[in-house]
């Protein structure tokens, strides 16, 4: 067994988790709701950068924007959708309603883009390293850096900008945000775009990693679930940490006993972690 | 002067689920007056302050006008009737818990605008307030009920209120923190601030008010000067019969 093999995996598939999450996690944060269209939005910036780099043949790098500008846009209709539901809080109808978004999505892609699973294949995705016994693309080395980059500047925003503590303000007591002059719609309307934009660069980067079908999505889901509970509700530091922690276990677990029982042990994890500590990693008052 | 009240409401009604919660045909706060509101629990004095801001933690029907230093605010969500100088420190939750005193005070934009409402600096309000200077770097939930008092009435003049609306603020606290907030309200009326006062303590409200409204089941039943009010027989009885006693 190559167990740097596994550990250069473990990383690459944490980073990867975490940065799928990143949208999530805010959107929970702040405005406590849960989004099960994730994965299909996912889905679909992730094909909205396939069309544009294999089809209209424009470089990789066109891509971000392309699919962050879709990801804002899907995420900024379903708040508009749904922004009655989220200022009255009803959790319920919120998760059905996302549950029935994210059908539509799946629904609409398979029309325009087909059934059939295609291979986004970028520059980076091509361009493998071999260093002693492990093996890696560029493609690997950007998912890390970028989540690095993204976990870095969000925490440092919510924490230490004047946009962090308006939006901690509406996290805690959004009839509370309103007395202090906010506009708390703007500031849901402004966490689902976020999201959505953020789902779509983790799609453009780790979408090349498999090939690409419109029926994916629901593993993103059931894994961004995981990350952000094993994370700590809202807790940005507490999602990089379980999405790392969740990568390697992934990968060792698969390594090791069997990949087919990999997602029923990683919620095993999840069950016992909730048990003994259930404020998930970052079990703190005021952890970001 | 501008002529007219810093705040003013006309044919106030306020309801919840078909039931009314107050009705009221005429408010006026003048610039640099103090009134106080005073009535028994379930009076309306919180539902008067709410619906003035368009606020609240239910989904109450409310009716009416409100003027801001003569402009019409009644039409604009909570947050822009915050912005044009109406502020509350609502009873109960009042700060936020999980940020520190300082983040409770720089939370907001208090940019300079081309009017003439004083915002009151970080410096100013712990000049004003040392003892929130002295717990900055504290979270909101680990201050005593006093400290929370004087943070949320920071926290509104770091606004630049044109109108103050405090909800009771002497719930739970020591007599002598009551007079002593109590006080500074009044030296805030003295350098030019309009306040609405809340109060169930009438016999603290009457010491500092200008003006008193005496509410009873939704409905003004008696309003004037605070020393002509001090004698009426239904404050009197109802309010200072201990002290009568």
């Amino acid at each position: 067994m190559n167990l740097s093999q596994q550990f250069i995996n473990g990383l690459v598939l944490g980073h990867a988790y975490a940065l799928i999450a990143v949208g999530w996690t805010v959107l929970l944060g702040i405005a406590r709701l849960v989004n099960f269209a994730h994965g299909q939005i996912y889905m679909l910036c992730a094909f909205v950068a396939w069309y544009v780099t294999s089809r209209l043949g424009l470089p990789y790098l066109i891509s971000f924007p392309a699919a962050m500008l879709m990801g804002i846009a899907v995420g900024y209709v379903m708040q508009r959708v749904l922004l009655l539901l989220t200022l009255k809080q009803d959790l319920v109808s919120i998760m059905i309603a996302t549950l029935g978004f994210g059908y539509v999505l799946q629904g609409t892609a398979a029309l325009v883009f087909g059934s059939t699973g295609q291979i986004f294949e970028t520059p980076l995705s091509r361009a493998e390293v071999y260093f002693e016994n492990v093996w890696f693309t560029y493609q690997d080395i950007a998912i890390i850096t970028a989540t690095i980059v993204l976990f870095t500047v969000l925490r440092y925003t919510i924490k230490r900008t004047h946009v962090g503590r308006l939006t901690r303000m509406v996290a805690e007591d959004p009839h509370l945000a309103q007395l202090a002059g906010i506009d708390v719609r703007k500031v849901y309307l402004a966490v689902f775009a976020f999201e959505g934009a953020a789902v779509a660069v983790a799609a453009v980067l780790v979408a090349p990693r498999t090939p690409i079908l419109t029926s994916m999505g629901f593993e993103e889901v059931i894994v961004t679930f995981v990350v952000v509970v094993l994370g700590g509700i809202g807790s940005i530091l507490g999602s990089y940490v379980a999405g790392l922690a969740l990568g390697l276990f992934t990968a060792f677990f698969g390594a090791l006993v069997a990949p087919a029982y990999t997602t029923a042990a990683a919620f095993a994890v999840l069950i016992a972690v909730l048990v003994l500590r259930p404020g998930g990693f970052a079990a703190r008052a005021g952890e970001h | 002067m501008s002529g007219h009240p810093s705040l003013e409401a006309r044919e106030l009604n306020v309801g919840y689920a078909g039931n009314n919660a107050l009705t009221l045909s005429l408010l006026a706060v003048g610039e640099g007056e103090l009134v106080g509101v005073v009535g028994a629990n379930g009076a309306g004095k919180s539902t008067l302050v709410n619906s003035l801001l368009g606020w609240s933690r239910g989904s109450p029907r409310v009716s009416g006008t409100v003027w801001l230093g003569g402009s019409r605010i009644s039409n604009l969500p909570t947050h822009e009737r915050v912005r044009a100088g109406l502020l509350l420190v609502p009873e109960g939750k009042l700060v936020f818990g999980r940020m520190t005193v300082e983040e409770n005070l720089t939370g907001m934009r208090t940019t300079p605008r081309n009017d003439d409402r004083r915002t009151y600096s970080i410096a100013d309000v712990y000049d004003l307030f040392p003892r929130l200077a002295e717990r900055r770097y504290h979270l909101g939930a680990q201050l005593s009920g006093g400290e929370r008092q004087m943070l949320g009435i920071a926290r509104a003049l770091r606004f630049g209120p044109r109108v103050l609306l405090l909800d009771e603020p002497s719930i739970g606290l020591a007599p002598r923190l009551v007079s002593s907030v109590l006080r500074t309200v009044r030296s805030l009326v003295d350098a030019g601030l309009s306040v609405l006062l809340v109060e169930q303590n009438v016999r603290a409200a009457i010491e500092v008010v200008d003006r008193l409204i005496l509410l009873e089941r939704g409905r003004v039943v008696a309003e004037g000067a605070a020393a002509a009010m001090r004698d009426d027989p239904r404050i009197a009885e109802a309010y200072l019969g201990a002290q009568a006693g």
